[in-house]
């Protein structure tokens, strides 16, 4: 199932790549109502994590804010699920090492859940 | 306005050095163009990275907090429905403040929060927002009220507010952050 959000000022672009298995979100998130932006993906996380094997989600994404925040975990709350269940499923974090807020948002990610979730630097 | 007035509000703002200032209605719009031209006014002033970041993060928390607020609310008369958010640079540190009208319903519970924010440090803030975090509560803007804990994350000291009582119903409540 297609997933293709396009990036704007305040939001990130949400891309899903069927080869590869791979889910990508990179930007900033900052939404006027990040429930809304959201629902898409996590209804799309969810239909997806039924009938795929697994996954992986690869976040690049340098601020969010903290709504957007308890959206992100909903998605890997879903990911925990599917992981519970039995299905494939990681994380990688990229951050830039300019950007210690960050590593620090990535840390707080890692803390909450139970799957593997590797937080990834990019030089700059 | 007058020469006077306008070059009464340029001294005060160059005394409170202020480096943006909006009065008016928190579009989602306007809140991404004055973060952006915030954004590139720290650069341009090589701000360190983590207080540039620091500074756009509680800006757009103080906006957006505002704008959905004020959205709920639907305030009629055109002053209720404008606020106001100034950034201004103070020494080494940098002061947002934001003010718009409330409610008198809601006075309380805002003060109560405040409270318990003010009196949280840092491992009890990093606590309140993993709680928050974890509730089922949603927000008007989707979240789950954790804004104002995580300006007072990036602050450098408690977070400073009051109500300035308009008439029977309504306050003016102002919030200051210093990053």
């Amino acid at each position: 199932m297609d997933l293709n959000i396009p990036r704007t000022g305040t939001t990130p672009e949400i891309r899903w790549d069927p080869a590869a298995g791979v889910l990508s979100i990179s930007g900033e998130s900052y939404p006027e109502n990040s429930f809304d932006f959201f629902a898409p993906v996590q209804q799309w996380l969810s239909m997806s994590l039924a009938s795929l094997p697994g996954l992986r989600v690869e976040v690049s994404v340098s601020y969010m804010n903290s709504s957007s925040i308890k959206c992100m975990l909903d998605l890997f709350d879903a990911l925990g699920d599917a992981h519970a269940a039995g299905k494939k499923v990681n994380v990688v974090w990229n951050y830039e090492t300019d950007n210690p807020r960050a590593l620090d948002l990535a840390e707080e990610f890692r803390s909450e859940v139970s799957f593997p979730f590797l937080v990834h630097a990019i030089g700059s | 306005m007058t020469p006077q007035q306008l070059s009464r509000i340029r001294e005060e703002f160059t005394r409170e050095g202020v480096m943006i200032c909006f009065n008016g209605a928190f579009a989602h719009s306007i809140i991404e163009e004055i973060g952006n031209a915030l954004r590139r006014y720290l650069q341009d002033q090589e701000e360190k990275k983590s207080a540039a970041l620091d500074v756009f993060a509680v800006y757009i928390e103080q906006a957006q907090n505002i704008r959905a607020y004020l959205a709920r609310k639907q305030f009629r008369e055109p002053e209720a429905a404008n606020a106001i958010i100034v950034i201004a640079r103070r020494g080494e540190r940098y002061v947002v403040s934001s003010g718009n009208i409330v409610e008198a319903e809601d006075q309380h519970a805002l003060a109560g929060r405040l409270e318990e924010i003010r009196g949280a440090d840092a491992a009890a803030l990093k606590r309140m927002f993993r709680e928050r975090l974890r509730s089922d509560t949603r927000s008007a803007g989707g979240g789950a009220g954790m804004g104002l804990i995580e300006v007072a994350r990036r602050c450098t000291q408690p977070l400073e507010y009051a109500f300035h009582p308009l008439d029977a119903g309504h306050s003016f409540f102002t919030l200051t952050a210093v990053v």
